[in-house]
């Protein structure tokens, strides 16, 4: 009540108090409490009941009091007024804490007393933080609020939490007094940090205050390296913020309901529908926010924490499961979080995770590109993704799913080398690509508005040139006007292609080569001189056979390595006990290693797996109570109280009072008692008068038993280790068979938040992770091994099943070109075009389309320069569109009513156009549409209503997409010609 | 003289901006739209020909030349453009006309040599089925007195140096570069002025004092308005300080503006390859991830 009556009544009081001096002021602060020290010295608490009567009186006083203290001004030179320096001197606000903590300390209490300092701290005219009389009070009362208080103290804890780290945000020095004020209780702690942590994932209010207030101290840390090393070296920050991402992961629906069979990705339409899902990504967005404004130790560890904590454990596991829906799922979150994430270092962990990692010895980018060719839906997002993927205009992404294959050439005819970087000039290439119209698609065929010929008048403008010819034998130049038809929709193509040309060439000026056909130089990179690494990967085919395409990774001329790269060596490793073999090291680190003495393996685990170890299990508990760090304020203050409830025959406890104090005095005395205390409480007779509660009791806890169990052990070996600071670690004895159980553990986290509360749907979980629940009937379910573009002898079992066909040339060795699988399974599905449905054609198209609109030569020229003699192994794009136009004009000749289906597509994809044009304005979401797609023809997204032509017709469609998609590829190839050239500051 | 400077600094800035203007008619600016909708139509209309070559209409047989040929050309001069511009030749400035893309207007300054402080204005005119046709022309606003230039018609005989024009091997810049050289290296062989000839052979002093006149005829029109009514007609005024110090100090602080631009933008690209690498993720400052 202290605080909350009264902010009425003081606003009243401040007009009274105008004008009254401030000795005034200070009198009757005495006056009152003298009085207040009387009633608190008669009607001690814990011997007597203190009466409703008493504890009102005080309130009273108290409330007149710091309404003194907030209303006086600081003295000359930023001294402490009077009223501050008696708080100061006479401990004033220790002593009421320590009298309310006698008493029942409620969560009313609590509530009053947070209450009460968020009031004086937003409302003082002077610091009062820098005094430790009133610091140390409050971290009393923080300490006290942690771990079990209801909802409303812990809504004020974080409340307040946020208020002073405003202030530290203002006022550094502060900080200082911060830290000094935890070593007092023992080790060096940042308590209004460790007790936000727990909050981190919460839902709604409290959690975005705790966020927004973590984000402060983030900050905090880049420019301060000591509250940077705390939370790096002493906190659990990292853990807890990764792991939670694992723990929201595993509540997120694993089968998504699609709206149709058209959808692709999760537009923010889809996931504001799923609150699973927002809650995820807002926990994401505060790691991408935290990654952006940390000091660069957090970030890197967080980074780390949440490749090896989340992204390797959680989601490789998940893009392998084994139901179609399943992993067309997994992909879809993929595809939403990697469109989520803005913060580089954040993407790079996510994209070193896709184009790196090793799942059961396969890059997870084999198998999302092989999975473009699955007919389901699976397909259609994992071209999605892709999409993604591209449109971050990122180097890596792009050497390691085309330009890598592109390098050494060899895909062209060795004196087509210099054709690479060759200009098309006279638009040769644009001027065949659209060549390949089907005759029925022809600009004259089709009549206005389909077609836009626009008649246009224009004058040779030659109109003044001097008639008079020195030789006489050509025409004089002469005024010419002429009308002439164009396709004028071809100018919105150009337009386009200029807009996705210049983004992206701007986009490319950070990348490392200019990927000409020159640098990266081709000799270096030719199997020959990758004998080792070719054998090497010849041994990887007998032993494995999913392994069996040949990456020609190109290395740098530099020491001779494996063929696959370090960093997947170690990204690859699983949660289990190789982690104890020894220590994690870097990527960079582990390819230096080598020359390095090898390194005695570690005794145990390495730090950041203990740590994980500990969170895991804290999570799993159901709060997450930072030991280590302000689990002893809280035993102390715990344990203040009941000493003094052992001490009541004891007379000389007035100076226990004030027991912080005398710091060496106290710290022994504590540490014995805390024994004591420890040994209680095994026996589960502790009795808590106080309303403090110990640190976190299984009780409540139905989780699997046997990790509460060891969980629970864990901790209090952990509390034993902690007060035995420095003697042998105990917590050690305890760890390795838990080790056994990490990767369950970290599955079965559980569903809510830090795990609270859902132990049932823990268990439903967990038993869906251990057995897959797969009837053998259904449909979907579908050994993706089999979609491997890499696999012949499978090739032809789902070539069969699914009527896809795949390259003959996939039987493919290191002398035979080959252009990767990324591009050899888009080719593979385009040239199905007329088969697919218009939004799976869509997506290919867009796809290409963005892929030509990169400058790098080896693309462009591979892509769009239709004069380049290839490898007779090599297919390229325009052999595709011209074998397409063939299978049209086939159609066209045999079906009689083609140029009228043709017509009513093009009609009923008008009326798509028109009315997605009306939605683009409502979505936000930019980054689901890259500019490239911005200004194509037609659009993905909800499906049309054809009035007079089903969709069914795909060949139709196709049709009318491919005659625009030759347009689109045209105006990139014409734009190119004069963009690419141009160094980028003209 | 200073006037030549400003001029020069600031044809090559002005031209990199009409570079751009030019560059953007061909597709006009427009809002982001479907691309159904019917755009204005341009005001300076992409110029047509008669089709082309007859071997390459040959070639596109289903009529998609007639539809596109004119976007064809047009970026065919338009890649000649940006190659003039890459070139950075000495002391010449060309625009695309904007009327036309087949007419660039275009000066000349002679730095040293017979025709020194000569400033010459000309007009290339491009045949409409380039790059298959003739060489392109190039016609001296004034008819500069030189054994190589028509006294009548001003005209330059650049067919003498171009006799087969070649696609892929013959470019403009090539005809400018030319329309440079013959200051500076005076040919008399088969003149079209002979009288220039013949005094350049027999009286070099004669010669030289009737180029003196002819330059100061050229400069003393230097402010005349444009022969052609054209916007992008190169025009000089002499020095006015309310818009030309404007204008200078723009073109001065031209040159940090690239910078400063990108700065303002997010960098959009990503790349953590190594130079000289090409392994993904090889930089040094990657984080670690374990």
């Amino acid at each position: 009540m202290v605080a909350n009556g009264n902010r009425d009544g003081r606003q009243g009081e401040a007009l009274v108090l105008k004008g009254v001096d401030p000795e005034t002021c200070m009198i009757v602060f005495k006056n009152h409490w003298a009085q207040v020290v009387k009633i608190l010295e008669k009607h001690d608490p814990l011997r007597s009941n203190t009466s409703s009567n008493m504890a009102s009186a005080v309130q009273n006083y108290v409330e007149h009091m710091l309404f003194l203290l907030m209303e006086e001004d600081a003295g000359q030179a930023g001294a402490m007024g009077p009223i501050l320096e008696f708080v100061v001197m006479e401990n004033v606000m220790e002593r009421l804490f320590l009298w309310s903590l006698r008493r029942q300390f409620t969560d009313d209490m609590k509530l009053e007393q947070l209450k009460m300092y968020e009031m004086i701290v937003g409302q003082a005219r002077q610091p009062l933080l820098h005094h430790k009389p009133v610091l140390r009070p409050l971290m009393m009362l923080l300490s006290s609020c942690s771990g079990t208080a209801g909802p409303e103290v812990e809504a004020e804890l974080v409340s307040l939490l946020n208020q002073l780290c405003c202030v530290l945000a203002k006022d550094q020095s502060v900080l200082e007094l911060f830290f000094h004020t935890s070593e007092d209780q023992g080790a060096a702690n940042f308590l209004i940090f460790s007790l936000l942590i727990p909050f981190i994932h919460r839902e709604g209010l409290v959690g975005q205050q705790a966020r927004d207030a973590l984000l402060l101290i983030m900050s905090l840390s880049a420019e301060n390296q000591r509250v940077a090393q705390h939370i790096a070296e002493n906190t659990y920050f990292c853990p807890v913020l990764a792991t939670g991402l694992s723990g929201l992961y595993s509540s997120l629906p694993t089968k998504l309901e699609v709206p149709g069979e058209e959808w692709h990705c999760l537009h923010r339409e889809d996931w504001l529908q799923m609150p699973t899902l927002v809650q995820f990504l807002n926990s994401l967005e505060f790691c991408n926010a935290v990654i952006q404004v940390a000091h660069p130790s957090i970030r890197d560890q967080l980074v780390s924490y949440i490749y090896n904590g989340f992204l390797v454990p959680v989601l490789a596991p998940a893009l392998h499961k084994l139901t179609l829906e399943e992993v067309m799922t997994t992909t879809a979150y993929l595809d939403l979080f990697v469109r989520s994430v803005s913060e580089p270092i954040l993407l790079q962990t996510f994209l070193s995770f896709i184009l790196l990692h090793r799942h059961e010895n396969v890059h997870i980018l084999d198998t999302l590109v092989s999975r473009i060719n699955t007919p389901f839906q699976l397909g259609t997002v994992s071209l999605a993704l892709f999409q993604t993927l591209i449109g971050l205009y990122c180097e890596d992404v792009m050497l390691q799913l085309i330009l890598r294959y592109l390098i050494p050439c060899n895909h062209m005819m060795l004196s087509q080398r210099r054709v690479v970087k060759e200009r098309d000039f006279y638009s040769v290439s644009a001027a065949k690509i659209l060549a390949l119209t089907p005759s029925c698609c022809s600009p004259e065929h089709s009549p206005p508005p389909l077609r836009q010929l626009d008649s246009i008048l224009w004058s040779k403008g030659t109109d003044n040139s001097p008639n008079t010819d020195p030789s006489g034998d050509h025409p004089p130049p002469h005024q010419e006007h002429a009308q002439i038809y164009l396709d004028v929709n071809y100018l919105h193509y150009l337009y386009n292609a200029r807009l996705g040309i210049s983004s992206c060439t701007r986009a490319c000026q950070v990348w490392s080569a200019p990927y000409d056909g020159e640098d990266p130089p081709p000799e270096e990179y030719q199997p020959s001189a990758l004998e080792e690494a070719g054998a090497r990967g010849r041994q990887a085919q007998t032993v494995n056979p999913k392994r069996s395409h040949p990456h020609p990774r190109p290395r740098p001329p530099c020491p001779p390595q494996t063929t696959d790269p370090a960093p997947t060596n170690q990204l690859e490793l699983e949660w289990d006990d190789s982690y104890d073999a020894g220590p994690v090291v870097p990527p960079e680190a582990a390819t230096a290693e080598s020359s390095r003495p090898p390194q005695p393996p570690a005794a145990e685990p390495p730090k950041h797996i203990q740590e994980m170890r500990r969170t895991a299990i804290m999570l799993v508990k159901g709060s997450y109570i930072e030991e280590s760090d302000f689990q002893d304020d809280v035993m102390v203050y715990d344990l203040v109280a009941k000493k003094d409830a052992r001490d009541t025959v004891d007379r000389r406890r007035p100076s226990r009072e004030t027991l912080p104090e005398s710091d060496m005095d106290s710290e022994f005395t504590l540490e014995e008692d805390h024994f004591k205390v420890s040994s209680l409480q095994e026996k589960d007779e502790v009795p808590l008068s106080n309303g403090l509660s110990l640190p976190p009791h299984p009780t409540n806890m139905e989780v699997n038993s046997l990790e509460v169990t060891k969980g629970s052990k864990e901790v209090k070996a952990h509390v034993a280790d902690h007060n035995s600071n420095l003697q042998s670690p105990l917590a050690t004895e305890v760890g390795d068979d838990l080790m056994d159980q990490y990767e369950e553990l970290i599955r079965t986290l559980g569903s809510d938040e830090a795990g609270t509360g859902g132990s049932s749907h823990v268990k439903t979980v967990d038993k869906e992770f251990r057995n897959p629940v797969v009837t053998p009937m259904e449909e979907d379910e579908v050994d993706f091994s089999s979609f491997s573009v890499d696999t012949p002898e499978l090739e032809k079992q789902h070539s069969s099943l699914f009527g896809t066909k795949l390259r003959s040339g996939s039987t493919r060795s290191h002398s035979v070109p080959f252009t990767g699988p990324f591009v050899s399974v888009l080719l593979s599905r385009l040239e199905n075009m007329l088969d697919n449905s218009l939004h799976v054609n869509l997506l290919l198209t867009g796809i290409l389309a963005q892929l030509a609109a990169y400058p790098q030569p080896l693309l462009q020229s591979f892509l769009l320069n239709t004069n380049m003699v290839f490898q007779p192994s090599v297919r390229s794009l325009y052999q595709v569109l011209a074998s397409l136009k063939n299978q049209i004009e086939q159609q066209a000749s045999t079906k009689k009513d083609f140029p009228e289906l043709i017509t009513s597509a093009q009609h009923c994809l008008l009326a798509r156009e028109s009315s997605l044009k009306g939605q683009d304005t409502n979505s936000g979401d930019s980054r689901e549409c890259s500019p490239l797609e911005a200004g194509r023809m037609m659009k993905s997204s909800p499906p049309p209503q054809p009035k007079t032509i089903s969709l069914a017709r795909t060949e139709v469609f196709a049709t009318v997409l491919f005659t625009e998609f030759l347009k689109e590829l045209a105006a990139i190839a014409q734009e190119h010609s004069i963009l690419s050239h141009v160094p980028m500051e003209e | 003289t200073y006037l030549n400077d400003f001029w020069e600094k600031g044809r090559s800035d002005g031209e990199e901006q009409s570079g751009e203007q030019q560059q953007q008619r061909a597709s006009p600016a427009r809002p982001s739209f479907g691309k159904k909708q019917l755009p204005s139509i341009p005001k300076n209309a992409v110029p047509i020909t008669k089709p082309a070559s007859p071997a390459a209409t040959a070639q596109l047989a289903n009529g998609t030349h007639a539809s596109y040929g004119p976007f064809y050309l047009e970026y065919s001069l338009l890649a000649e453009f940006t190659l003039v511009i890459k070139q950075k030749l000495p002391g010449i400035y060309v625009q695309p006309s904007y009327k036309s893309a087949l007419m660039w207007f275009g000066v000349i300054f002679i730095r040293h040599g017979l025709y020194q402080d000569g400033v010459f204005k000309f007009t290339v005119y491009i045949p409409d089925n380039y790059p298959d046709g003739e060489c392109p022309r190039v016609v001296f606003d004034i008819p500069v007195f030189h054994p190589l230039v028509d006294p009548v018609s001003g005209e330059l005989d650049v067919r003498r140096a171009f006799t087969k024009w070649r696609r892929n091997h013959n470019h403009i810049w090539q005809v400018l570069m030319y329309a440079r050289t013959v200051f500076y290296k005076i040919n008399t062989m088969e003149p079209l002025n002979p009288e220039a000839a013949v005094l350049y052979d027999k009286d070099v002093q004669l010669f030289k004092s009737k180029v003196v006149d002819s330059v100061k005829l050229c400069n003393s029109h230097l402010f005349d308005q444009p022969k052609m009514d054209d916007p992008y007609a190169i025009s000089f005024s002499s020095w006015n300080p309310a818009i030309h110090d404007e204008a200078k100090e723009r073109m001065f602080s031209h040159k940090r503006r690239p910078e400063d631009h990108q700065k303002g933008l997010p960098v959009s690209g990503l790349s953590w390859v190594k130079p000289g690498s090409t392994q993904p993720f090889s930089k040094d400052d990657n984080p670690p991830l374990s």
